[in-house]
């Protein structure tokens, strides 16, 4: 092997172990700050997420809405099978309402309690999350085209 | 009478199809076509289009419902700025603005003098074939004037979150980014063909690719301060998939507009040039299409179809396929071997080119990932905020001490020593200054302290450089623009740390007379009324802010209730200060009494956009001075 090409080897090698560090740092960060989607009946499947944040989808249950203060609200979120209760602190978006979409990020407790920090703010009064209408058809109650 | 428009219309966008097919033709070196010139068929190509926008324009002033794409985006009772900016609130709209900017671009270079005659040929017919693919598209699979059969009374309007002056500019400012990068791309595979990538050929691009640079540039600050206002959320960028989209292109770019100075400068770096210009436009398609496609999953995807995400899909493919195998064919005949000193300003850029790459590579892998398990997995998931945060925070001190250091440099072989011997008292000054600013408001964390102290680095020596060079005339007009947009860099960089670290929220339920307190601010809640414009109904609270006792200013957050189509909008209400915004918003939620406010104290937001605002002028001071020195020539 010439000089050169050792050298060009050297440089080639180095740079694959400082990129391949840089990916392993950036892809690890990533893993961490995933959040998944899970419709009621998926998330009751899927005990093994309490603890982490995630975010909840589906119908807002009807006559299920209640304030216990200023600022606390309790309603459940349903895909027609199974519900999960769900406790939120701050505001409700103005399109909030019963039996139409919502989609929640927060923690899903050891109790089966679901305390949100975020009610996703939507635009559209027929808007429906794209990821609702996926839980809504899995559930067999989807009934848009 | 709609039926001579659908005719007419579709007659002058065959016209530019067939005058793109000859002016792509001039690629091959032929005989056939010497006649018409370039510069008719621009002219051609140019007219066509604008006239068919004109004649789209025309249709939503009028109101024509017999067309679908009135019918769907427009209605006869909304105020005359939005049934002209609905014109391109829709996919059909903003694909026709897409092309006539591209045609734009296209005419303008035809033009442009100082150029020999067979490159300008090759830059227009390639630029041509892009022309030509767009508007079959719209032609035959989106075609904005597509008629229905049924005599609608009235349309369904632009959806109310778009009706807003601000976002009657936003796309066609980021449209004139965009599709300023085509020219770029067709520079670059023009300088493939030619085998001429070199110091004139640095030369030619450079106005064209700074100028896009700031229109790009200033498109993203648009939307953002749209965001923050608008959404009601306090925040002015939340890493979402849209806004991603276009900051991939800009940091692309941004690594575009350095190396298009070293190659100009130095002589090197073509091979690298190339690969990023094809990228930028790669990348600005992009953030066009997936945007209008419906495939990302965003707060800000308006109008969607899914089925056309798979047309730019193939055209983005079939970009980068012939243009790696153009440039894979012939890179070795571009590249120069000649070398830079390794403590040069060379070195620097280029070590803050792969930085920008990283960047690039983190925010792509957060916003593809979601994408990625979707399809594949048919999982839905989001790529959480902090992602960004953390990952970009630690490279950004890097970019940051690369920035301020590499102008100091010389081209060739510096001593860093010197350097730093030189600039002594500035990095006591900036070392101080951050010390105050740690103590005073108690910023312990080592990543903040730090891009605070390089940002204050970078903008204190950016303004020193150009005021230093002013005693020297010559070096003061062609720094000026660099010395402006890193300064502002830093500004905007300290502004969003700051922002980040310092912003506060509270949230309370009021009704009429409560008293609510945001740090040493008491806002009383005065009263609400009900509004009625033309076009919405609101409700208006009013908050008077009292400091002392004293009355300062009076807030007034609306709720808006718009009918067509049937949406409710939360209007923010924000006091600008220069050191910190106060920002009101209101909810009302169904069955309460009360209404919800939450109101932000966000520190430097002025000095934010400020410092986006001169890197915004940065950019055209840099674009037009070298535009003046081609016509000198």
């Amino acid at each position: 092997m010439t000089n050169l090409v050792k050298s060009r080897l050297i440089k080639f090698l180095l740079s694959l172990i400082i990129v391949s560090i840089a990916v392993l740092i950036i892809i690890f960060n990533l893993r961490d700050n995933i959040i998944y989607f899970y419709g009621p009946t998926e998330l009751l499947k899927n005990s093994d997420k309490q603890g982490q944040i995630i975010r909840l989808g589906g119908l807002v249950s009807v006559s299920s809405v209640q304030n216990e203060s200023d600022s606390i609200f309790y309603f459940s979120i349903t895909d027609g099978d199974n519900k999960i209760d769900v406790k939120y602190e701050g505001i409700l978006p103005n399109l909030f309402a019963e039996d139409k979409g919502v989609v929640v990020e927060g923690v899903y407790m050891n109790d089966g309690r679901f305390i949100a920090n975020k009610v996703l703010a939507k635009h559209d009064e027929n808007y429906m999350p794209p990821e609702v209408i996926e839980t809504l058809k899995k559930s067999g109650k989807w009934q848009g085209e | 009478m709609s039926l001579y428009i659908f005719y007419i219309s579709n007659f002058l966008l065959l016209l530019c199809l067939t005058a793109s097919v000859i002016q792509s033709s001039k690629i091959i070196n032929n005989k056939i076509f010497t006649r018409p010139g370039v510069i008719t068929l621009a002219y051609v190509q140019l007219i066509s289009i604008l006239l068919t926008f004109l004649i789209l324009i025309y249709l939503f002033l009028i109101s024509d419902f017999n067309f679908d794409l009135v019918y769907f985006n427009s209605h006869s009772e909304k105020p005359l700025i939005y049934k002209f900016s609905g014109v391109w609130g829709n996919h059909e709209g903003s694909m026709l603005l897409w092309i006539l900017i591209l045609v734009l671009f296209n005419f303008l270079f035809a033009l442009s003098r100082g150029i020999s005659e067979r490159f300008k040929e090759i830059t227009v017919a390639v630029q041509s074939i892009m022309i030509f693919g767009f508007v079959a598209f719209l032609v035959f699979l989106s075609n904005p004037f597509a008629l229905n059969q049924n005599n609608f009374f009235d349309g369904i309007g632009l959806n109310p979150i778009l009706q807003d002056p601000l976002l009657a500019i936003h796309p066609p400012v980021l449209y004139i980014g965009y599709v300023g990068f085509s020219l770029v791309f067709s520079l670059a595979i023009a300088g493939l063909i030619t085998k001429e990538v070199d110091q004139q050929w640095a030369s030619i691009v450079k106005p064209w690719v700074f100028s896009a640079w700031a229109f790009l540039t200033a498109g993203i600050a648009l939307g953002s301060f749209w965001a923050y206002y608008e959404l009601g959320w306090g925040g002015y960028w939340f890493w979402d998939p849209v806004e991603n989209a276009s900051l991939m292109p800009w940091i692309a770019a941004t690594a575009l507009i350095h190396c298009v100075l070293i190659l100009q400068k130095r002589n090197v770096m073509q091979s690298w040039t190339i690969i990023l210009a094809i990228l930028t436009f790669s990348l600005s398609l992009v953030g066009t299409f997936l945007v209008r496609s419906g495939i990302l999953n965003s707060v800000h995807t308006f109008a969607s179809d899914p089925g056309r995400g798979l047309f730019i899909l193939l055209f983005i493919f079939l970009i980068l396929v012939f243009s790696f195998s153009l440039f894979a064919y012939n890179f070795e005949k571009i590249n120069k071997t000649s070398s830079m000193g390794l403590i040069s300003r060379g070195t620097g850029i280029q070590v803050n080119n792969w930085l920008l790459i990283t960047i690039l590579t983190i925010v792509f892998l957060g916003t593809m990932y979601p994408l990625a398990t979707d399809l594949l997995l048919n999982k839905s998931l989001t790529v959480g905020p902090k992602y960004y945060s953390t990952t970009i925070a630690p490279i950004i001190i890097l970019f940051l001490f690369f920035m301020f250091i590499s102008p100091r440099l010389g081209w060739t072989d510096t001593k860093l020593y010197k350097i730093i011997i030189q600039m002594r008292y500035l990095i006591i000054t900036s070392l101080t200054i951050t010390l105050i600013i740690s103590l005073y408001f108690e910023l312990f964390n080592l990543t903040e302290t730090l891009i605070i102290f390089f940002s204050l680095l970078l903008i204190i020596s950016s303004m020193t450089a150009s005021i230093n060079f002013n005693k020297q005339n010559i070096l003061v007009r062609t720094n000026l623009g660099q010395n402006l947009a890193h300064a502002g860099f830093g500004i905007l960089m300290m502004a969003v740390v700051s922002n980040a670290v310092y912003s506060e929220e509270r949230i309370y339920n009021a009704k009429v007379g409560d008293n609510l307190q945001l740090q040493k601010y008491i806002f009383s809640f005065d009263k609400i009324e009900q509004v009625e414009e033309s076009n919405y109904n609101s409700l208006k609270a009013y908050f008077l802010m009292k400091k002392d006792g004293k009355l300062i200013d009076t807030f007034t957050p609306e709720i808006r209730f718009y009918s067509n189509p049937p949406t409710i909008t939360s209007e923010s209400s924000i006091l600008h200060k220069f050191f910190s915004d106060i920002y009101l918003v209101m909810n009302v939620p169904q069955d309460q009494q009360s209404i919800s406010v939450r109101m932000h104290i966000k520190p430097f937001m002025t000095i934010l956009w400020l410092g986006t605002l001169m890197i915004i002028i940065g950019g055209i001071i840099s674009a037009s001075i070298r535009i003046g020195r081609l016509n000198e020539k």
